[in-house]
């Protein structure tokens, strides 16, 4: 008898929230939001100071991409890097597909790639979409009480 | 831009967004310290690499 009650025992822990969680509605709009415009699903929570800074790092980060000359990627077939390369240019979010509904920092002629800082300017663009998906996860864990 | 240029500069951006996403500095000038160790290690790494893949034919 003991025995059977012992295994019915959580033996997940919860750790304590590090601050208030926010509605669910008000978790997605935030998540949505960080994805259409980075640091916006900060200020969605109020994170103000944050989402600022957060928002101004990526975007200049982004624009210093295509001052360098950079690009983004597209899916190829038999190109599976280019796969992994769009996949972090998607984590920009809206800004991502409105250049590629407007033909816009996709197609490159010879002499841009030419340029000493091409590849840099494509990993500023990458690296601007990968710490986008990071400040999404993050707005997430604050909305849902994980983080302060 | 110089390589180096690029360097710090990608260096600055990305620390001071992991600054800001950090959650075991909840406070500010723990997030500054922080940054300014994560700007500094990019740097000091990105420099060692390069010292290390100069002499190579690549």
């Amino acid at each position: 008898m003991e025995t059977s009650l012992q295994s019915e025992e959580p033996t997940e822990k919860r750790l304590p929230l590090a601050g208030p969680r926010v509605s669910p509605a008000r978790t997605a709009t935030a998540c949505v939001a960080s994805l259409v415009l980075p640091g916006l699903g900060h200020l969605v929570l109020g994170r103000w100071a944050r989402g600022v800074i957060i928002g101004l790092a990526i975007v200049l980060m982004a624009v210093s991409g295509f001052w360098m000359k950079g690009h983004f990627f597209t899916p190829e077939r038999g190109e599976w890097l280019t796969w992994f390369f769009s996949f972090l240019n998607l984590g920009l979010g809206v800004p991502y597909f409105v250049s590629l509904a407007a033909d816009v920092g996709f197609k490159f002629p010879p002499m841009q790639a030419a340029e000493s800082t091409f590849e840099y300017g494509n990993t500023f663009l990458m690296v601007a979409g990968a710490l986008n998906m990071l400040a999404t996860l993050d707005a997430y864990d604050i909305a849902v009480g994980r983080k302060g | 831009m110089t390589h180096f240029l690029a360097l710090l500069l990608f260096s600055a951006l990305v620390s001071v967004v992991f600054a800001a996403l950090s959650s075991e500095h909840p406070e500010t000038p723990g997030r500054v310290t922080y940054g300014l160790k994560v700007f500094g290690y990019f740097v000091l790494i990105g420099l060692a690499i390069a010292w290390v893949l100069y002499p190579l034919p690549l």
